[in-house]
């Protein structure tokens, strides 16, 4: 069932761009934010060439092979992905239902998509994302010592939690169209 | 007519409200989902940063906040563990932890940036993570026991040897692996343990662990390139080789 729509939906190039340009920006997002200050000072500067600085751009989205660990490389590809497919399932499904684009729930709904990326990208190397966040949220200095992956849970997690999200907005979609009682 | 006006309007209001009811029942699980993403986001925001030393980052302010520091950095010396070419144009600095596997990759890159470019010096320096890495602090004070003691080859023969071991899969640290590098290090086992066992070289590793936190440091590897010019750039984390040396020749652009 939830293949048949995924088909339907993503048959229409519309909802295929909104996917990759979603994944791609969160992918992104997750490869450069760790050296955000870097890039700055490499593209704020007069004296380097834009070819350089393109070129350098590219060589910094090898830090997902370097970066990252395995198990967070992988959850962060894939939270992109499905992150990607979430939204553009939501934009299918409330343009489906006729309600308009400044919908509060729709809006509500894809804006804190793009924010649940969050919930498992990262780079573990620099201890930047989950990390301190669960430090701060339960002041536990060795709990993540007592995780087997050290916080790599949570993109485990994030994957799963979106996957959900895409299953129950499949059934959603697949649901023929009635007027409420 | 005007009596009858509210009558056709009553039933389609409510469809309205009734399938705007519907809606967000049907969006109630992606909701919940992503709310719980808005959670950590929040978190994540006023965390300040990262898992680092205590006594980092007093201010406790957002580390999206924070401004490039990265000038803070103390100034390259023979007295650091420098391997290259100590008076060369291009000086990196790596803040870095024994114990973390994106340092031993860093390590791995930075030896082949060393060997490959002879204007490049690369200074180690020390930033332990002990919540994530109990011993790391500890290796970071036995390998300046062994650079206070046999000098800068001798620290590199540690360093080098440390991570190679680490990246090996080895796992014992203290107990097996520091002596047999100390050793190979060419250092007296009595002067060492005594340097290691009355924390001589705390102090140093302190040192670094400060300057590492005051120019921005969030984690490891934490490194610094200072181009010709004594301009900073702040590398965080596993950077890939290339983009290193494409670093490098913007830095050398800017002379």
């Amino acid at each position: 069932m939830i293949f048949e729509v995924l088909s339907k939906v993503f048959r229409q190039l519309r909802y295929s761009l909104i996917a990759v340009l979603i994944a791609f920006f969160t992918l992104s997002t997750a490869i450069l934010q760790p050296n955000i200050g870097l890039l700055g000072a490499v593209f704020t500067s007069g004296e380097i060439s834009w070819v350089s600085k393109y070129n350098f751009l590219i060589a910094l989205y090898g830090s997902l092979a370097t970066n990252f660990s395995v198990v967070s490389a992988v959850s962060t590809v894939l939270i992109a992905v499905l992150l990607g497919m979430n939204i553009a399932l939501l934009v299918y499904y409330i343009r489906r239902r006729q309600i308009g684009g400044n919908n509060k729930a729709g809006n509500t709904a894809s804006i804190a998509g793009i924010v649940a990326g969050t919930f498992g990208v990262g780079c573990a190397a620099c201890g930047t994302v989950i990390l301190s966040t669960m430090f701060a949220v339960f002041g536990g200095g060795g709990l993540l010592l007592l995780l087997p992956l050290h916080g790599a849970e949570f993109g485990v997690l994030g994957v799963i939690l979106l996957s959900f999200s895409i299953y129950q907005l499949g059934k959603r979609i697949n649901d023929p169209l009635v007027c409420a009682a | 007519m005007e009596d009858s006006q509210p009558a056709t309007q009553q039933p389609v209001g409510a469809a309205a409200v009734q399938s705007e009811n519907s809606l967000i029942k049907d969006l109630l699980i992606p909701i919940s989902i992503v709310l719980a993403g808005i959670a950590i986001g929040v978190g994540l925001y006023f965390s300040g940063g990262p898992a680092q030393p205590q006594a980092v980052n007093p201010s406790g302010a957002p580390a999206a906040a924070q401004a490039d520091n990265t000038g803070l950095v103390n100034e390259v010396t023979d007295q650091d563990n420098v391997k290259g070419n100590l008076n060369g144009d291009i000086k990196i600095v790596e803040f870095s932890d024994f114990d973390c596997v994106f340092c031993a990759r860093f390590h791995d890159t930075m030896n082949e940036i060393v060997a490959e470019n002879t204007d490049v010096a690369w200074a180690y320096r020390h930033f332990p993570i002990e919540q994530l890495h109990p011993q790391a602090t500890a290796v970071a004070v036995a390998s300046e026991c062994v650079a206070k003691i046999g000098g800068n080859d001798a620290f590199w023969i540690f360093a080098d040897g440390y991570f190679a071991a680490k990246s090996a899969g080895a796992q014992v640290a203290l107990d097996v692996l520091v002596p047999e590098l100390v050793a190979a290090a060419g250092v007296e086992s009595g002067a060492f343990a005594s340097c290691f066992e009355n924390g001589e070289t705390l102090a140093q590793v302190q040192e670094d662990v400060d300057n590492a936190t005051a120019t921005g440091g969030r984690g490891t590897p934490w490194s610094i390139l200072i181009g010709p010019s004594g301009k900073t750039y702040p590398i965080n984390g596993a950077l890939p080789k290339q983009a290193v040396e494409q670093l490098i020749e913007l830095a050398r652009q800017e002379a």
